[in-house]
């Protein structure tokens, strides 16, 4: 269970790359997020935990441009960022390939240059040889390290992953979490992954942040969350029926 | 809708349904009219991916041939038949080609042609977008910092631009071949008679009419269609319920607008 990767070096002139500070954002009359803060830092894995519906995929969207915040800020020092969606998001009339080169559309590389970067990213994520089948031609475990291998081709610097391993059996899931420490340690990006699963975030994540009805509850390593006494992580690390992440909806 | 409506007060309120409508006809025509503006910008910049529009143009075209000429061919039949028999009684028979032809350029080619095109391309168009909305492949691309405007819509726009006047000039070549047919078999009228009386009777402004029937439709059908497939959100239920609004909207737009170039370019004077 314990992390196989080396933790990041992190000290006091570290900047962060993400900086999320007071963040609302509310769908309706439901509040989502109440005044999230957090910052991830280069070469960090931040994992991001908690019962469905708790707003954590909501940041990611945030994040992402893909939602506006009602209130807060956001501060990511750098434009390259790349996102493994849960269910992979491939665009299904292109091929592999395809769904490569549009990633890499506004760098206007040269045909050559393009095809290098491609097979590049593809032998990463050990899909070489695959470069003209079409996502339905691919199982789910292929599909997701497309999905990965198209997050990464520009090498960004910060990496979203939305629930990567959910829906994979327990040997792809090991191998999807390989994958993302190995990108890690490549490319020395800052990450914030979302998940439910619990070998996800402990052998990937260097520090954990879990949220509950729109707020962080509880802040600190895997190591820490499986020996902590605080009820959240209590009982969603050791996935206990009793405890106060299910008191406001059951 | 209409469930909505009736539960609300408990009784079926027909006044209601026309309100409820009216509003979602507006806020349709107000997407539409933002994504053609922005389609536009684009196509005046010149960034058009052009292998898109090739492929585009290859589903758009040719894939709606065989669709379009069977529809094109027994229109013809069943317009020449009715035409054909009325003029032979005021022995007419050699009016026949001119009529016949007068219909199919200014309104049969067109509009067969569209409401095919808007059948088959349309609702692809608008299931295929509307998929990939709840499939997070818009999402995806515009984390990839794509805009689904340039990369999904303009392709279809140009290619829809490109195509349409070539399955209308097609279907009303298609008709007028029927016309020959059933000229010579119902009313022993030779085809080169058939043909002089074409050339009578139709006008270059009919050709202007023919073409600007056939833009229309294809700005109809592709903005309709990626209006509504881009604007959906929800679950498998919902690709069903944006395919028929995407029809019956198209539909609805193509008889309407071809009512209104018709009045404007044959009103009397």
């Amino acid at each position: 269970m314990a992390r196989q990767k080396q933790a990041p070096k992190i000290n006091g002139s570290t900047k962060p790359m993400v900086e999320v500070n007071d963040l609302y954002k509310s769908f309706g009359d439901k509040p989502i997020l109440k005044g999230v803060t957090f910052n991830v830092y280069p070469g960090e894995i931040l994992g991001l935990v908690g019962k469905s519906g708790c707003g954590k995929s909501t940041i990611l969207k945030i994040l992402c441009g893909l939602l506006e915040p009602d209130s807060g800020s956001i501060r990511m020092h750098s434009d390259e960022v790349g996102l493994v969606f849960q269910g992979s998001a491939l665009l299904n009339s292109y091929t592999v390939k395809e769904n490569l080169a549009i990633a890499l559309r506004r760098r206007k590389l040269s045909r050559k240059e393009q095809e290098r970067v491609i097979a590049e990213k593809l032998e990463l994520v050990g899909l070489r040889g695959f470069e003209d089948k079409y996502p339905t031609q691919l199982s789910g475990g292929q599909q997701k390290r497309t999905s990965f291998a198209r997050a990464i081709v520009n090498d960004p610097k910060i990496i979203f992953y939305d629930e990567p391993t959910t829906g994979l059996d327990p040997v792809i899931s090991t191998v999807i979490e390989d994958y993302m420490n190995e990108l890690e340690d490549r490319l020395n990006a800052a990450s914030i992954v979302v998940t439910h699963q619990l070998s996800t975030w402990t052998r990937t994540a260097d520090r954990v942040l879990l949220m509950h009805d729109g707020r962080i509850e509880w802040e600190g390593t895997p190591d820490e969350a499986l020996i902590s006494s605080n009820p959240y992580i209590q009982q969603f690390a050791y996935a206990k029926r009793e405890g106060p992440l299910l008191d406001s909806t059951i | 809708m209409v469930s909505s409506v009736r539960s609300r007060n408990g009784i079926f309120r027909p006044v209601d349904i026309l309100v409820e409508q009216f509003g979602k006809a507006c806020q349709l025509l107000g997407q539409c009219l933002i994504l053609l503006f922005h389609t536009l910008k684009y196509i005046v910049r010149g960034e058009i991916d052009w292998r898109e529009v090739w492929r585009q143009s290859y589903k758009i075209g040719v894939e709606s041939c065989i669709v379009v000429s069977l529809t094109a061919l027994f229109t013809g039949f069943a317009m020449s038949l009715q035409i054909s028999r009325e003029l032979v009684l005021f022995g007419a028979d050699t009016a026949i080609g001119g009529v016949v032809s007068l219909a199919l350029v200014r309104e049969i080619g067109p509009i067969t042609a569209g409401i095919m095109v808007a059948g088959r391309v349309g609702s692809s168009v608008a299931a295929e977008l509307t998929t990939m909305m709840i499939t997070e492949q818009i999402d995806a691309l515009k984390v990839m910092r794509v805009d689904p405007v340039q990369f999904l819509v303009v392709p279809r726009f140009v290619a829809a631009m490109l195509m349409m006047p070539a399955l209308t000039v097609y279907a009303m070549a298609l008709g007028l071949i029927a016309g020959i047919f059933i000229a010579y078999t119902a009313a022993n009228v030779p085809a080169a008679t058939f043909l002089d009386s074409v050339k009578q009777t139709i006008l270059d402004r009919d050709f202007g009419t023919h073409f600007l029937k056939a833009w229309t439709n294809a700005i109809l059908i592709i903005v309709i269609s990626c209006a509504i497939g881009l604007r959906t959100r929800g679950g498998a239920e919902d690709v069903g319920i944006a395919t028929t609004r995407t029809i019956v909207w198209t539909m609805t737009m193509l008889f309407v607008c071809n009512y209104i170039i018709t009045a404007v370019t044959y009103a009397p004077r």
